[in-house]
């Protein structure tokens, strides 16, 4: 029988881009709304409000979201008060912890007046450039089509924004392809990934219900992917982002290689509390502290023949 | 968002419709609000995966109820469940002014679950009010010997006025005060019918993805262009807000 030594106390920070995270949960952009922010409180390491743009954005007429297996269709696009009504609103999200700030624009200047205008003000901790939105045409850009465009962004960012730490959130397709992309332009991090591409109809009706992106632990094992996959070949850090919607699912993500990892469409349908708590049992479980996880996955050989880890 | 794990003390069927009592002590409730509810499931069910929002149809301090119709695999599975969860009183609900004189309520189909807690607290503070429900037909009318004294339109006329809603009133102008819940076309009908003057509040039914206002997905298109979430600013609005 192995006896474990049992940590006194569990230790759920871990760094992101140097930046000190109390734990290595991140809200997912456009997941959390100012007025839930009472119930996350001491939850997440970094709070990450919804993508600004420029220009403020109706977002798409209704019906914007479709319930699908273990998931979810939206086509919410980008709501938003513009750039500037974003920043009036935004010490509200300021729980103590960094502030992550989501961006997104049609162009490489957009992207540059943003990174421009955040540059600036000191509440914001680090810029997180939105490639990877299903919902929203980039005139004459296509983000999602490959490292070409990635690297233009992350670049053009990379000098309007020098004393930030900038993250790139990429789509599933191409992911490892943008991810050296995006770490050769600059980025000092990947958020990985975005919705993936889907379709909802109603066949008795015989109309489409939402065309937009899936999200929810329906998406899971595909971000997991991504995120090893990823992880493998860049130096920078990487925060997983898809599906979590457990403790054992953010403890993968970070197996996998995530620094930190991202919490979205699950926060609808639980009280991200028990997902911290749940992390927190997992780590007690396995006398790793989170910065530990990345890292920690035995490869399959010394997985088969190793001692079996007893709870 | 928060669930409290609750179990279903009662189950009655009303009409075509199923009610559910739980323990609730958490209030106040006020009328119009709603909450989201699913079948218990660890950590969450999967399948389906949402919560489903309902207005709260009674509620007395120590149990609160929700009505609801079997639509879909997330009510049929409501309506089996012994425990359910549920999360604490969301939304604005209708706006209550003494001054406004008589009052006029009409619900739509399973849009009459706000009616029963608006038409008690109309009561308390005094103001005199009629209430009209439309259905489909008889069967769901059925629910309507919860609403005594209450008009009741069916469209194929098997009970009450051949009709909808409003074909059970006379004018809704003469009222202070009209609130509904129902179909967006019934509200935007009703809208319509009540006028220019008075105050006229409706309850819009959106899905729902949240119910806290982070998904954005409930919104409605608001006068002067733009949205708005029914969680958050609803899901009772004056009726100048709404676009249609």
């Amino acid at each position: 029988m192995v006896v474990r030594e049992q940590k006194a106390s569990v230790d759920l920070a871990v760094e992101l881009c140097g930046l000190p995270l109390r734990t290595p949960l991140i809200p997912a952009s456009g997941t959390l709304s100012k007025e839930a922010l009472d119930e996350v409180e001491d939850v997440y390491g970094a709070m990450l409000p919804k993508t600004t743009t420029p220009a403020a954005r109706d977002g798409n007429p209704p019906p914007r979201i479709a319930e699908t297996p273990a998931g979810m269709v939206n086509s919410i696009s980008l709501q938003n008060p513009g750039v500037r009504g974003f920043l009036q609103g935004l010490d509200a999200f300021d729980l103590g912890v960094p502030i992550l700030v989501s961006v997104a624009g049609d162009t490489v200047d957009e992207f540059t007046l943003l990174c421009e205008i955040l540059a600036g003000d000191d509440r914001v901790s680090a810029i997180e450039l939105n490639l990877s939105c299903p919902n929203v045409q980039c005139g004459g850009l296509a983000f999602c089509a490959g490292p070409a465009s990635v690297e233009q962004v992350v670049a053009a960012c990379r000098t309007a924004v020098p004393g930030k730490p900038i993250l790139a959130k990429l789509t599933n397709e191409g992911v490892v392809e943008n991810a050296r992309a995006a770490e050769s332009a600059g980025a000092d991090g990947l958020t990985v990934i975005n919705t993936l591409p889907a379709l909802t109809i109603d066949a008795h009706a015989r109309k489409v219900l939402v065309r937009g992106g899936l999200s929810g632990p329906a998406i899971k094992p595909i971000a997991l992917r991504a995120v090893y996959d990823v992880s493998a070949v860049v130096n920078v850090p990487v925060i997983g982002s898809g599906g979590v919607v457990s403790g054992t699912d953010v403890a993968e993500f970070m197996l996998a290689g995530a620094t930190a990892v991202q919490v979205g469409t699950a926060s609808f349908v639980r009280d991200p509390h028990e997902i911290l708590d749940e992390f927190t049992d997992y780590l007690k479980e396995s006398g790793l502290g989170a910065a530990e996880l990345k890292g920690a996955l035995r490869s399959v050989r010394s997985g088969m023949t190793g001692g079996q880890i007893s709870g | 968002m928060k669930f409290y794990s609750v179990r279903v003390e009662e189950r009655e069927e009303l009409g075509s419709y199923t009610l559910l009592r739980y323990p609730w002590n958490d209030g106040p409730v006020e009328p119009g609000q709603f909450v989201m509810a699913r079948a218990a499931g660890y950590p969450a069910t999967l399948d389906p995966f949402l919560a489903r929002p309902f207005s709260f149809y009674d509620y007395d301090g120590r149990m609160a109820s929700l009505l609801f119709e079997v639509r879909g695999r997330g009510t049929a599975l409501l309506d089996l469940a012994s425990t359910i969860e549920v999360t604490g009183p969301l939304g604005k609900g209708f706006r209550i002014d003494p001054g406004l004189g008589s009052a006029a309520l009409l619900g739509g189909g399973i849009g009459i679950v706000p009616l029963k807690i608006l038409g008690r607290r109309l009561d308390a503070v005094g103001i005199p009010h009629d209430i009209y429900l439309g259905f489909a037909d008889a069967k769901p009318a059925a629910v309507a010997r919860d609403f005594p004294g209450a008009e009741v339109a069916t469209m194929d006329g098997s009970e009450g006025t051949h009709g909808t809603v409003l074909d059970a009133t006379e004018s809704l102008e003469g009222y202070g005060a009209v609130y509904a819940c129902g179909p967006n076309l019934m509200l935007a009908a009703v809208k319509r019918a009540a006028g220019p003057n008075g105050l006229c509040q409706l309850s819009v039914e959106e899905r729902m993805g949240c119910g806290n206002g982070s998904c954005n997905g409930c919104v409605v298109p608001v006068r002067g262009g733009g949205y708005i979430r029914s969680c958050i600013e609803g899901p009772v609005f004056h009726s100048d807000v709404l676009a249609w």
